[in-house]
């Protein structure tokens, strides 16, 4: 009774080989996984990770590019998603880095500080603005801080009287047939959100209807597309399919965004750009993060800038920053 | 099942290594359906913190992206419906069976674009054009049926031998180049009419007399995108429900004098009703969840707003852009994953109810058809 | 609807009963849906594959007396007045501050293709479009036609091997401009171009795009990071889904009692395919990366914190979050083979002695493999063109260091990774001029639907194949 079997069995193998495949795949599992176990960071990976803002996104990439040219061996690892998420990623651990469009709200800075004990290190890298955009053929070229929240902003907290919707409201544009007035911004994640929100509508609210865009240049684009558009995005994204409106400041002077005004900060709009640092007090940076920190301050660093579209730091903040690390 | 003895000295090790595999096999595949369990068991477990606050900040926030996620979904199926029954219906019961068998897997293939192109398209390509030539875009809507018609009435005015070299059983090839011809000429015609019969600019009149806004990023946009993502899904599955309609029913209509659309309207599309319902069902719960489709096309206003010039906001396209930055245990964080809640339960009960109503139609087909 | 023209009954009929216009509707349907379709590929196509020809460059002159010299890109209609006006890509960002020109066709004069007009690619200020004046290097120095020849010598050669040199570059419009050899990338001289040499030109841009890294902020480059990611992500994705995949169809069909609770958990398993893919992102982000990888952290590499090695997105856990997203689809196409096969076969192995594990490892399962393999496939198919969840568990925006290389233990599960869809997105919206943007995400765009549709391709040929292989063996 045996025997049959038997044959039968061996007949059977050879006319069907794969027998034992769900031994294979668990051994091909066990080698593929196996790595895992033994994966650790060596000391001098020199893994160099950001995460925040998406309107720094370019210009830290030029940067992390121009730094593995000359050091092959570092790595970049880059995630722009906005500048809320630098915080919260220095606070969860999860990056060393964290490049910001804005200045950190007390809250987060207080969120770190009860995480790690000391407060993060802060650098100014270069300087922005906020422009506020029409398109190309738009023939309005100024605008008052009380017509910029009464554009945008539900609650009118600059002291405009009345809300602006149409493009007929504003002197400039009687002419301009194109009926309401389309917004177009940012997401609530983004430093530039935030910051037209606390500096150009007071702190106001913004308006429900207004396209909320994930990237400066989707906005720009987007206005460079429909004639009955207005947005704000970073000075960097100006291209000439849209142009960028002068702003009057508190002495009643209209100031057009260009290098020399946002530089000074002249232009009502202009800012920093930073980078915050996760730097435990008395502790050395890893060589990586180290040698970009130099790379962003060096003359080197602020051409990138200046190619990327943001404005270079002046000499006396570039000092005052290299003092600092 | 039990296994017959052998008195064999390899006896107790085979069955030991056969009760070890079927240990092993069990507990893998107990483990993989619980890891499948946990999804669900999760997202309740991350929502139970803002249960327990039970704010209406919550329903406040959450009530715009949901009324923007049916929205898309709505203008989607309104979009894809038509066609994609349309074109199940000609597929299962007019085609020519080579040719079927060659365009049924060409349409199922749209399914298989990634939606991150499509959304690239209709966001950055398609909305800035149907926003620059708004009259065309709605006229191509009246004016792509209606050339369809026309193509019938021509045929049966035509003479037999062009009839034969073209029959209805290929005209879904060779309506192809007609209705680009008549996109062509459509796209030439609606300056004219936009000129003569509106006044000049029809986004003007919108605005002047019905005061309606017009968003780059409309519903109408991200109905024409995801309407063309869904489509071959719900395609698919209706075209299997109404070929398996069994023959023997429309034949039995078509004896007792039924014309074939007769046969069609009031026998096979009443047969196939469940199963084009759960087509139906599968295609809206695919609108529902698309995610990179609605974040690149829609605009992303968080407004409650019906019309179809105007933008919206999903759960899901709040969900990609808000989670990443929201902080692990804060308020925003357990509101998304409410949203996400939301969406996977309102799938769930969707696809199940789908899944339902076709085994029951099954088991019907098996009923009447006998041998199906 | 029930009026038979009885002319058409006459000649034809088996169609004779058609006399509605319904059916021209559907067909139009059908028509309608493969137009859309072959629209959208046709686009990619001809958009992805035709940015790398090169262009010709105009050298325009303006009413106003002006010249500039570009690549025309675009035209549109002008706002409230009747005419259009052209896109010029003029590059030259650092002498006049912009990349872009639009011009009324109206001011347009005169527009020529002067054949001495170069393109120079160059790090960090982008292109340059005009005239090639001399290159000096050293004591030498070359002018007009021989500097043309001396650049294109020294550019043939590998970057570390070029002697340090400058270019001496003039705009249109005069301006003047020192280059230093080490900042530029590529030249071109499209005007002189013959159709040959510019089809060699595309060849070497398309494989360039394929096989180098983004440079210039993801503006410029190409997406070899990104093919390889998604490559490598799908690949581990197989490799844990399909084990897993399998063991529970087995389970579910062969090893669980037949009751309802199997009914209920089969309707379940099957309705999580319909679950939007973002859900299991923000599993993926809560469960995997949130809680396994941030515990992973504090047991294992404590000494790492706050830099995160598994709490943060990578590889490891995107593959993971794919493959419970694509697990019901092979879990589903493996039921259906075991369903398949005949309960005779089974039976007969048992009777004839087998134990449950040799019916099924001899048996079953190899008569199962095809239904397995094209689940697989479909679940590649799935997984290469999902975009939503990796954005939460951890595609990067540019990680040009691959998660393999050379250093121990040579497979990074923890990187980030690039990813081809994510790729596309981020160029498109986040970028930083998504004008210059725009040809590169149409090729990406189409890579990624070649792939996707070619990995769809195989499985339903695969599908047709081995079913006619049953067939013949019934």
């Amino acid at each position: 009774m045996n025997t049959p079997v038997h044959t039968l069995s061996t007949h059977r193998s050879s006319s069907l080989p794969r027998q034992h495949f769900l031994l294979r795949w668990v051994i091909t599992l066990l080698v593929l996984v196996a790595p895992l176990a033994w994966s650790q960071p060596a000391a001098m990976s020199g893994t160099l990770g950001a995460v925040g803002s998406d309107t720094m996104a370019g210009l830290m990439l030029r940067w992390g590019e121009t730094l593995t040219t000359r050091y092959p061996e570092v790595k970049l690892q880059f995630q722009a998603s906005g500048s809320a998420s630098a915080p919260t990623a220095l606070v969860a651990g999860t990056t060393r880095l964290g490049p910001m469009s804005r200045p950190m709200t007390a809250d987060e800075r207080d969120n770190f500080i009860e995480r790690y004990g000391y407060p993060p290190l802060e650098l100014k890298v270069a300087r922005d603005a906020l422009i506020v955009v029409v398109h190309r053929h738009n023939p309005l070229r100024t605008l008052t801080r009380q017509q910029v929240d009464a554009i945008f902003s539900t609650s009118r907290a600059c002291g405009g009287e009345a809300p602006i919707r149409r493009w007929e409201q504003l002197p400039a544009t009687r002419d301009w047939s194109f009926g309401h007035i389309a917004l177009h911004g940012r997401n609530l994640a983004s430093g530039t959100h935030g910051l037209f929100q606390e500096r150009a509508l007071c702190g106001g609210q913004f308006r429900n209807d207004i396209s909320e865009h994930p990237g400066s240049s989707a906005v720009v684009a987007a206005v460079g597309e429909s004639a009955n558009a207005m947005g704000y995005a970073g000075f960097n994204h100006l291209t000439p399919a849209v142009h960028a409106l002068s702003l009057y400041n508190d002495e009643g002077t209209a100031i057009p965004p260009d290098e020399a005004s946002v530089q000074s900060g002249d232009y009502p709009l202009s800012r920093y750009l930073y980078l915050y640092v996760n730097q435990p007090p008395g502790e050395t940076l890893p060589p990586p993060e180290q040698a970009f920190l130099r790379l962003i301050l060096s003359e080197e660093g602020q051409q990138i800038a200046r190619a990327s579209g943001f404005v270079p730091l002046t000499q006396t903040v570039i000092r005052e920053q290299q003092k600092r690390p | 099942m039990t296994l017959p003895r052998l008195n064999s000295s390899r006896q107790p090790l085979r069955l030991l290594r056969d009760r070890v595999a079927t240990g092993l096999i069990t507990a893998g595949g107990v483990g993989v359906l619980l890891a499948i369990l946990a999804i669900g068991v999760f997202l309740v477990w991350e929502t139970l913190p803002l249960l327990a606050i039970g704010d209406t900040l919550a329903l406040a926030k959450l009530s715009p992206l949901a009324w923007g996620t049916l929205k898309a979904a709505l203008a989607a199926l309104l979009f894809a419906i038509p066609v994609a029954l349309g074109a199940a219906i000609y597929s299962a019961l007019f085609m020519s069976a080579r040719l079927r068998s060659r365009i049924k897997p060409a349409l199922e293939m749209m399914e298989a674009i990634p939606g991150v192109v499509v959304g690239f398209i209709a966001g950055l390509i398609l909305a800035p054009w149907v926003e620059r030539h708004l009259a065309s875009a709605l006229v191509l809507i009246i004016w792509l049926p209606l050339s369809a018609a026309l193509a019938g009435l021509l045929w049966q005015l035509a003479k037999t031998r062009l009839r034969r070299r073209l029959p209805l059983s290929w005209a879904g090839l060779w309506l192809i180049p007609w209705l680009a011809f008549m996109v062509a000429i459509a796209l030439w015609l609606a300056p004219w009419l936009e000129l003569h019969w509106l006044g000049g600019d029809l986004r003007q009149l919108l605005d002047q007399r019905y005061g309606m806004d017009y968003a780059t990023r409309n519903a109408l946009i991200v109905g024409i995108a995801m309407g063309f993502a869904v489509i071959p899904s719900i395609y698919s599955l209706a075209e299997d429900a109404l070929a398996d309609v069994p023959p023997t029913l429309i034949e039995g209509a078509q004896a007792l004098g039924a014309s074939r659309w007769q046969a069609l309207w009031k026998v096979a599309l009443v047969a196939a009703g469940p199963g084009i319902f759960s087509a139906i069902m599968i295609g809206a719960g695919r609108a529902v969840g698309e995610t990179m489709i609605v974040l690149m096309a829609s605009g992303n206003t968080a407004l409650f707003s019906a019309s179809p010039f105007e933008g919206m906001r999903s759960m899901t396209a709040a969900i990609a852009i808000e989670l990443p930055e929201a902080s692990p245990g804060g308020q925003t964080y357990h509101l998304l994953i409410l949203a996400a809640l939301v969406l996977f339960i309102f799938t769930f009960l969707v696809n199940t109810l789908a899944e339902v109503v076709r085994q029951r139609l099954r088991r019907r087909y098996r009923q009447i058809g006998g041998t199906l | 609807m029930t009026s038979v023209s009885a002319n058409s009954a006459s000649r034809r009929p088996r169609f004779s009963q058609i006399n509605d216009l319904w059916p021209w509707l559907c067909a139009a349907s059908v028509a309608l849906s493969l137009l859309m379709l072959g629209a959208l590929l046709t686009l990619l196509l001809v958009r992805g594959l035709g940015h790398f020809w090169p262009a010709s460059l105009e050298e325009v002159t303006l009413s106003s007396g002006e010249t500039f010299a570009g690549q025309a890109v675009r035209e549109v209609a002008l706002p409230q007045q009747t005419g259009d006006e052209r896109l010029y890509f003029t590059g030259n960002q650092d002498i006049d501050g912009a990349r872009w020109r639009w011009v009324t066709i109206e001011q347009i004069v005169e527009r020529a293709q002067p054949a001495d007009l170069i393109r120079i690619d160059r790090s960090p200020w982008g292109d340059f479009i005009g005239r090639l004046e001399a290159i000096e290097q050293g004591d030498q120095r070359w002018e007009g036609e021989a500097a043309w020849q001396q650049l294109t010598a020294l550019l043939a050669l590998p970057a570390n091997q070029r002697q340090a040199g400058q270019l001496l570059l003039t705009s249109v419009d005069g301006h003047t401009l020192r280059q230093p050899l080490a900042s530029v990338v590529s030249a071109q001289a499209p005007n002189a171009m013959s159709g040959w040499q510019k089809a060699r030109a595309w060849g070497e841009g398309v494989w360039r795009f394929l096989s180098e890294g983004p440079r210039a902020a993801n503006t410029g480059g190409g997406v070899w990071p990104a093919i390889f990611g998604t490559v490598l992500m799908v690949i581990l994705m197989s490799v844990m889904v399909t084990p897993f995949g399998v063991l529970a169809a087995i389970y579910l069909n062969e090893i669980a009692h037949q009751g309802r609770l199997t009914r209920l958990v089969r309707i379940g398993v099957r309705n999580l395919a319909g679950v939007p893919s973002i859900v299991y992102g923000v599993f993926g982000l809560g469960v995997f990366v949130y809680g396994i990888g941030g515990s992973l952290d504090e047991w294992f590499f404590s000494d790492t914190l706050p830099s995160p090695t598994f709490g943060t997105g990578g590889l490891l856990w995107a593959s993971l979050t794919l493959a419970l997203l694509t697990l019901p689809v092979v879990i589903v196409a493996t039921e259906e083979g075991l369903a398949r096969i005949p309960e005779a076969q089974r039976e007969g192995a048992v009777a004839l002695g087998a134990t449950r594990l040799e019916m099924l490892t001899r048996i079953v399962l190899p008569m199962a493999a095809p239904a397995m393999l094209t689940g697989v496939i479909l679940a590649v198919a799935r997984a290469a063109g999902e975009v939503a969840p990796l954005m939460l568990v951890g595609v990067a925006k540019l990680a040009p260091q691959m998660p393999i290389d050379g250093e121990f233990p040579y497979l990074h599960l923890e990187r980030k990774f690039m990813h081809l869809g994510y790729h596309l997105f981020d160029t498109a919206f986040h970028g930083e001029d998504v004008q210059a943007a725009i040809p590169l995400v149409y090729a990406t765009a189409l890579l990624l639907v070649l792939i996707v549709l070619m990995l769809n391709l195989t499985a339903i040929f695969l599908r047709h194949y081995l079913s006619r292989q049953r067939g013949n063996e019934c």
